[in-house]
């Protein structure tokens, strides 16, 4: 076997069946090598910075780890944004880039460049290969690696002639996962008991650990009011009476009114974001805190934990469901006051299917999150939309929700969507971008139309780059600075030319059958959205700002918590 | 810089000892200096499949910030922290 045949080889000794890439000159025996392997399926898409983002959207979508594949020079510097976005979100995902011979490296070869040491900040590991016989077992250790612990991206870069080179090296065998010690959760029992006004603040942790189950255990063990970030959408379920939403810059009123009042946050698998506590000082001042993370640099990484355990969330919320089903918490007047404080201060948006109005952003989200399966999967770009996803749908599961929340990339949407129904074939995936994002990666309407994907696309179009002008109007004297995109093209006659039929709507009554046509068809389909240009995602904080300031529309001036939600 | 700020930025030594990889040396400095510090002085030496690394390092973040990142890379075996105040008046 050469080198390219072990790689294959690594994959199917994973499950690995799906990869995402792009072939070039250095990466072509891996190509030659796929030839003959009908066990693995390579999805050609049409950029290989959607190749990363499809494979991290693929990772998202099942648990599983996502490949990339892509060639030296620019193949691979198209990969660095995706892998980016995976580093931020911690998504596991095994990258591989050929690179030029070993002789040529450091001559200035032909599409050479120096993959290992540009990407040495948004990688968990990476590898130069310069062994044939290391390959097997790099391989191992990388594909183990990426989605062990806090998982993230693996780059595997790889000459060609290590691609080609016969391998005396023995088949690597799996690594083994250590098994962690049952945690001791006494001290941090006794905390939780004591406090009288205790919040759960959950994030993308829970999912990543596959927690889910055991965090709804332990939520619901507790009655514990919760907020979540944007990455921990969907962890309490759909319906949870003690769930306050997102907190933070665009959080609700109620989920950053609990935050500030409560007196013990308990912290699961979250890394406390700036977006997500704003100004630290003013975070939580009255709380203690409890964090519970699979990462120890997390641990007082931002703000001091009273009280910390790493490890793996699975066994920890266990143990604590376990110590708490005997002796419940007595917090019924603090449940109470979170439940008063949802209804006055959680996400508000009418929902007037009559009006001959244009469309409001927030409306129509909530048509699409009553109208949508509840394993419809949705996958974001970044902006207004995104926010208002993250505001007015409401998720049953964290899997659902596919955003780019650390690295916040444009033209993340779409190609994670590709990814998430390669992931599985059968369910709805639903991708919401602004006309901005859209045109990021609008050339993968190509890769829809090829794999003829059942994707629905949604386009909330208000023509212009409506964060960015909503931050400009709000924070810079509504300077308006090249956010202009009134010279959009006609999407529906765009997808068209790629084969994809489209819809086009712009008043509310026409919100209801514009969904249910996409959703109905047997095929991908995207809905045009005409949106108003000037509506803005609400509550907002200043950024930098504390999450006491928060700004609504009704009052486009800081205006304290307190005052608003009491 | 002024002489004032830098007598109150903090300066520390740190010994580190890595798997010799390709790019261990540009991993650690990377690390080093996206989390706020600067090398001032630095020195390493190579045994058989590790590497150790003796850095001094200058920034007012909290150094036990910079010693959880460092550890997180894959191929450090350990690091060591000693703040250089109490370095130099263990020699004294």
């Amino acid at each position: 076997m050469n080198g390219a045949q072990h790689i294959l080889d690594a994959f199917h000794r994973h499950n690995i069946h799906t990869v995402f890439g792009y072939p070039g000159g250095c990466i072509m025996p891996l190509y030659d090598a796929l030839v003959d392997d009908v066990g693995v399926e390579h999805v050609l898409c049409r950029h290989e910075q959607a190749c990363a983002l499809a494979a991290d959207g693929f990772a998202r979508a099942s648990g599983d780890i996502g490949v990339c594949i892509a060639t030296s020079g620019p193949g691979a510097t198209n990969l660095i944004t995706g892998v980016a976005n995976a580093y931020m979100d911690s998504i596991p995902m095994l990258v591989i880039s050929g690179q030029v011979p070993s002789p040529l490296i450091g001559t200035d070869a032909f599409q050479e460049t120096d993959i290992l040491g540009m990407t040495l900040g948004i990688v968990k590991h990476s590898y130069l290969v310069d062994d044939a016989n290391a390959l097997p077992a790099i391989m191992e250790e990388a594909i183990t690696l990426a989605q062990s612990s806090r998982p993230g991206p693996v780059w595997v870069d790889i000459p060609k002639n290590i691609l080609l080179a016969d391998v005396a090296a023995p088949i690597a065998t799996k690594a083994e996962t250590p098994e962690s010690n049952c945690p001791d959760v006494a001290e941090a029992l006794a905390m939780l008991r004591s406090a009288k006004r205790p919040l759960l603040y959950s994030g993308g942790g829970v999912s990543l650990a596959q927690a889910e189950d055991s965090f709804r255990q332990f939520v619901q063990a507790t009655g514990m009011p919760s907020v979540v970030t944007l990455k921990g959408i969907g962890n309490p379920g759909k319906g949870n009476p003690y769930n306050l939403g997102m907190l933070g810059m665009h959080g609700s009123r109620a989920a950053n009114k609990a935050v500030e009042e409560c007196d013990l946050l308990f912290v699961i698998g979250a890394r406390l974001d700036d977006r997500a506590t704003g100004k630290l000082d003013g975070f939580a001042p009255n709380a203690r805190m409890i964090h519970i993370d699979a990462d120890a640099a997390e641990i007082n990484k931002l703000r001091p934990a009273d009280l910390a355990l790493r490890g793996d969330l699975n066994q920890i919320l266990d143990a604590f469901t376990k110590a708490l089903s005997s002796e419940p918490l007595l917090i019924s007047d603090w449940q109470k006051q979170c439940k008063t404080w949802h209804t006055t201060g959680g996400f508000q948006a009418a929902d007037n299917e009559e009006s001959l109005a244009p469309i409001s952003g927030p409306a129509f989200v909530r048509q699409l999150s009553k109208i949508a399966p509840d394993n419809a999967v949705i996958a974001c770009d970044v902006g207004q939309h995104q926010m208002w996803v993250a505001q007015h749908y409401e998720f049953d599961h964290p899997r659902h929700h596919l955003t780019s929340g650390g690295l916040g990339t444009m033209g993340f949407g779409l190609p994670a969507a590709i990814g998430a129904q390669f992931a599985d074939r059968s369910s709805t995936v639903i991708n919401v971008t602004g006309d901005g994002s859209f045109m990021m990666n609008a050339q993968e309407l190509a890769t829809i139309r090829r794999y003829n994907l059942p994707l629905k696309l949604i386009i909330l179009d208000n023509q212009c780059l409506g964060m960015v002008r909503q931050q400009q109007e709000l924070f810079y004297n509504n300077r308006e600075s090249h956010i202009n995109l009134d010279d959009n093209p006609d999407f529906v006659a765009m997808a068209r030319a790629f084969d994809i039929p489209a819809l086009h709507i712009e008043r509310t009554d026409q919100i209801r059958r514009g969904i249910e046509a996409i959703l109905a068809y047997d095929g991908p389909m995207l809905l045009h959205v005409a949106i108003s240009r000037e509506e803005n995602v609400w509550p907002i904080v200043k950024p930098g700002g504390s999450n006491k300031e928060m700004i609504d529309e009704t009052r486009r001036t800081s205006a304290s918590t307190k005052e608003q939600v009491a | 810089m002024s002489p004032q700020a830098e007598c109150s930025t903090p300066s520390y030594n740190l010994n580190c000892r890595m798997q010799s990889e390709a790019a261990a040396l540009e991993r650690l400095c990377q690390v080093v200096r996206v989390r706020g510090f600067r090398i001032s002085e630095m020195s390493m030496s190579s045994g058989g499949e590790h590497l150790d690394i003796a850095l001094t390092l200058e920034g007012s973040r909290p150094i036990a910030m910079l010693r959880a990142q460092l550890e997180k890379l894959h191929t450090v075996e350990e690091v060591l922290v000693q703040p250089l105040s109490s370095v130099r008046s263990a020699l004294g």
